[in-house]
């Protein structure tokens, strides 16, 4: 032990790492541009589906599903990214050599992917802003504050789903179908671009089981989109924060750091 | 497999619980959109086996010629995910209640539209040199061409100045002729015949260079 002290004496033991994949995150889209817009574009493309066969009331409850579902699919990029440098680049044998804790590095593959994210989530805001004021739902202090709080708390579920189910895939080419499928079936049984009770009934139950729905509810309520009392807003929080936490916590347990 | 249906699954939800009255288009072009994205499987897999694997110089060191490379690549991607296709048509043909020279049109369009796709898939796929840029690029090019034109909803909701853009696009082209022949759009002589022209003279033209690149690539490499 001392010998290897001596060997390497400058070891450092701590850093910051959050910058660092932040820094990760951004080098990602300033390289390859299509990273950026891809996102950007495939809301867009469902939204202008969605404006030619729906009615024109619905946009703003369609603009707030596509930044759900645009923060929903980071939990694919998350997978994506951690599959790829775990099996491709081995590099997640020397996160788990160095300091770094596992939550560290899930939160920091988070954020790396957030920030190819952000530019999706600035434009469908924009758009919200228009629409809302368009069809009477203006989106106030409250709504906007409730809409970055289900944000956020997606963000962390979903990116935790990522690593969860990234830390048992075995080649790299189930990652995409493997993320692809995940994320958009979990995307579409949320009632992200339609409103609830527009499902036939079996589906609304199973609905009920995914906190993206409840996020949807709390925001499309905050709106005013879709009518809910104080009382049915405390309880869809409620319901998101629950059904978030019963997911991170079987993400987590899920989650192969070291043992890989 | 079953991601291959993705994009159609979600469209066909949005056209179901939102518009039932168009299900019958939109079926119709899921089927079209289906054999389009075939071409990026191609494109996914022969930059994959390229990049990743390094096979492809061991396939082409061989007695294989470059264009079996990337026809019987393409013939493998169809037979994979045909199943798929199969069982959207069988769905097509309960709402759409096809005649069968209908249904040989659509099969007619849809295969003109899979020879399209999977060339421009095959050339794509040479320009790539890192396996994680492939879904991006590749999933934008599809969902550009296969989604925003009118190929899940009728030709008529597109706007009219750019009728002429859609109809030069392979996948809008096929489905807007598809259309017609159901009598869902209406389009005039000058129209047909563009769609028509642009379908077969770009099909040819992309399969074509696709030979020669494929050829050309192997004396590159």
């Amino acid at each position: 032990m001392a010998a290897m002290q001596s060997e390497f004496p400058h070891v450092p033991t701590n850093g910051r790492a959050l910058p660092a994949f932040l820094i990760v995150g951004w080098r990602w889209i300033s390289r390859n541009p299509a990273v950026a817009i891809t996102p950007v574009l495939l809301p867009f493309i469902f939204l202008y589906f969605l404006s030619l066969i729906s009615p024109p009331s619905l946009l703003p409850l369609e603009v707030v599903g596509a930044m759900l579902f645009t923060m929903q699919n980071i939990g694919s990029w998350v997978l994506g990214d951690s599959a790829f440098w775990r099996i491709e680049c081995s590099l997640q044998d020397m996160f788990v050599a160095s300091p770094l804790s596992r939550i560290r590095y899930l939160f920091g593959i988070a954020i790396s992917n957030l920030i190819a994210m952000l530019p999706a989530l600035a434009i469908l805001m924009g758009l919200l802003l228009w629409a809302g004021a368009r069809e009477g739902t203006p989106l106030t202090p409250f709504a906007f504050l409730v809409l970055l709080a289900c944000l956020g708390v997606l963000w962390v579920l979903f990116s935790a789903v990522g690593i969860g189910i990234s830390s048992r895939i075995r080649t790299q080419r189930e990652i995409w179908p493997i993320g692809n499928l995940t994320f958009t079936i979990l995307g579409m049984l949320s009632p992200l671009y339609y409103p609830l009770s527009a499902l036939p009934p079996l589906w609304q139950d199973a609905a009920r089981f995914l906190p993206t729905t409840y996020a949807a509810l709390l925001i499309q309520g905050a709106l005013g989109i879709t009518p809910a009392s104080p009382a049915q807003m405390v309880f869809y929080a409620f319901l998101l924060v629950t059904c978030a936490s019963v997911g991170l916590v079987i993400m987590l347990r899920l989650y192969r750091w070291g043992e890989a | 497999m079953a991601t291959s249906m993705l994009v159609q699954g979600v469209l066909l939800i949005f056209v179901w619980i939102l518009a039932p009255g168009l299900l019958g288009v939109a079926f119709v072009g899921a089927i079209i959109f289906s054999t389009f994205t075939m071409g990026q499987r191609v494109l996914n897999e022969a930059a994959y086996i390229r990049i990743d694997h390094k096979a492809n110089d061991l396939y082409l060191a061989g007695p294989m010629s470059p264009e079996a490379y990337f026809l019987g690549m393409s013939t493998g991607i169809l037979v994979v995910y045909l199943a798929p296709v199969v069982a959207l048509g069988a769905l097509a043909a309960a709402v759409v209640h096809f005649t069968l020279a209908q249904g040989l049109l659509l099969i007619a369009l849809a295969s003109v539209v899979w020879v399209f796709s999977a060339s421009v898939g095959y050339v794509f796929s040479t320009f790539f040199r890192d396996n994680r840029a492939i879904w991006a690029y590749s999933s934008l090019f599809f969902n550009v061409f296969g989604v925003l034109p009118p190929v899940f909803y009728p030709f008529g909701l597109f706007p009219t100045p750019l009728h002429p853009v859609a109809l030069l696009m392979p996948p809008s082209g096929a489905a807007a002729i598809a259309q017609m022949s159901l009598g869902i759009t209406h389009l005039t002589s000058g129209e047909l015949a563009l769609a028509v022209g642009g379908l077969v003279v770009e099909t040819v033209f992309v399969f074509l260079f696709a030979i020669y690149w494929a050829r050309r690539t192997v004396r590159a490499d």
